[in-house]
């Protein structure tokens, strides 16, 4: 059963892959990427492996159940706000909408909560949003994305918490669950070039002689003009807004676009206890102790009030 | 039933004692055993049941394994010395970042030996005393939040 719905994740997830690799201009968020270059995707020092591509800050917020008992399915929303009424630079030079991403780093153990234990309004409510392990070797780490943000703002993760009487390296303990979530394209692109979602600098100081836009490309040509004569011409690519104007004077990197990025990267976390449920009758059955005792006490100061009053004398 | 002892007014000593407005522990109901005894354990036994408590439901959380070659993202240190790194970030110099750090309790020792010639000891009536302890109370409060902050609201916390 088990083994089935690896093979089911894999085959979900290598569909995905094509499918992400298929339409680079409506699929603009690559965990994909982040898989293949990292076997962690949190670095020692905190910082998730997507903050290296997508390198704006946005918030993102985690809700979780504050403790879980073992074996049990329960839900980690991720929270990904932006504003939906926006479109964003993509790839081709037109505007599009955005797409989200996610990754929950979740405790060891912890993993993906299998299909059927998946309860339907979840389901229903996840429907066209494909969770999967981050690796064969790490199911604690899910990744989702990309996907459609307009209507995915929220991301509900189901998750199955681990039993400590099945599994000897899990314990009852308070763990922290880290969470990384992306809305908008990134910045680098995994070779490392800048990609077209950044804002164009002057590559070199000078005058601005001619701002000359192509209008069958749609690219722009900005032409700047050294003090020693040498002119340098700089391609700007299509459907950054273009604020160089002829005449002005620029140094070595100068604004000549506004800055096409509306997205960005933000990470959060949070903390859960793997609960036992031996612990909270235990703690029950000590707090009715704690109550009869403190009944008790009160009852026999009440009767030495009594002697107290009859004798007067202290 | 009335385990109240009344003042007994008749008593001069007692009397002397309330008009300083002293001798409270003369009337009312005793401490032993009443409360020492029987009120106190309650009073013992409740907290032990709340400590408990959070105990089992919000157990300590292991931290994270050290790792001495990974500088984390925020650098900051224990909270009580968010001013004094404040300080030494805001500073540009590294003498004069430790000549600051090091003027604080020096300056601190300085303030009763100018306040010494002031013959009271009531705080309001020690005015330099007094504003040295507010200014600093304010200025630790302002450049504690300033150490959370980006390096260019160090100073300003983004107000002005």
């Amino acid at each position: 059963m088990k083994k089935q719905f690896k093979t089911l994740i894999c085959s979900i997830s290598a569909a995905f892959m094509v499918f992400g690799n298929l339409l680079p201009e409506t699929a603009q968020a690559y965990p994909i990427y982040a898989q293949q270059a990292y076997a962690n995707p949190r670095e020692a020092n905190g910082r998730i492996a997507c903050a290296n591509c997508h390198l704006a800050q946005k918030p993102t917020a985690i809700e979780s159940p504050s403790a879980v008992l073992p074996d049990t399915v329960f839900e980690a929303i991720v929270k990904i706000p932006y504003d939906v009424s926006k479109k964003q630079l993509v790839a081709s030079g037109d505007r599009g909408p955005l797409n989200v991403g996610a990754v929950v780093i979740l405790p060891d153990g912890f993993k993906l909560a299998p299909p059927s234990r998946v309860p339907s309004e979840v389901k229903a409510k996840n429907k066209g949003v494909y969770i999967s392990p981050y690796s064969s070797k790490s199911e604690n780490i899910l990744v989702v994305g990309p996907i459609l943000g307009d209507k995915n703002r929220e991301i509900a993760f189901p998750v199955l918490s681990p039993d400590p009487a099945k599994d000897p390296k899990v314990k009852f303990l308070k763990y922290p669950i880290y969470v990384g979530a992306n809305r908008g394209r990134g910045q680098i692109n995994p070779n490392g070039d800048k990609s077209n979602n950044n804002p164009v600098l002057a590559i070199a100081p000078g005058l601005i002689s001619a701002v000359d836009q192509d209008a069958k490309s749609g690219s722009t040509t900005v032409a700047i003009t050294a003090p020693d004569g040498t002119i340098t011409e700089q391609k700007i690519s299509k459907g950054l807004n273009v604020i160089a104007k002829p005449g002005q004077a620029v140094t070595k990197d100068t604004l000549l676009t506004t800055d096409p990025n509306i997205g960005g990267f933000g990470q959060a976390e949070t903390e859960i206890v793997l609960q036992n449920p031996d612990r909270i009758i235990g703690y029950l059955v000590f707090c009715l102790a704690v109550v009869l005792c403190q009944i008790f006490l009160v009852i026999k100061k009440k009767q030495f009030e009594k002697v107290q009053a009859a004798e007067m004398n202290f | 039933m009335t385990v109240i002892k009344k003042p007994d007014l008749s008593d001069p000593k007692l009397r002397a004692k309330l008009a300083k407005g002293m001798g409270h522990n003369y009337y009312g109901e005793p401490a032993w055993p009443n409360d020492l005894l029987y009120i106190f354990p309650v009073v013992i036994l409740g907290t032990i049941a709340i400590l408990v408590g959070l105990g089992v439901l919000e157990p300590y959380a292991t931290g994270e394994p050290a790792d001495p070659f990974a500088t984390p993202l925020e650098i900051l240190p224990e909270w009580y010395l968010f001013p004094t790194f404040n300080i030494l970030r805001v500073l540009p110099n590294k003498l004069l970042g430790i000549a600051a750090m090091a003027a604080v309790p020096a300056g601190l020792a300085t303030v009763p030996f100018f306040e010494n010639v002031n013959k009271f000891q009531n705080p309001f009536r020690r005015p330099i005393a007094m504003a040295v302890f507010l200014f600093g109370t304010v200025f630790a409060i302002w450049f504690g939040i300033g150490a959370c902050l980006p390096i260019d609201k160090a100073v300003s916390l983004g107000l002005f």
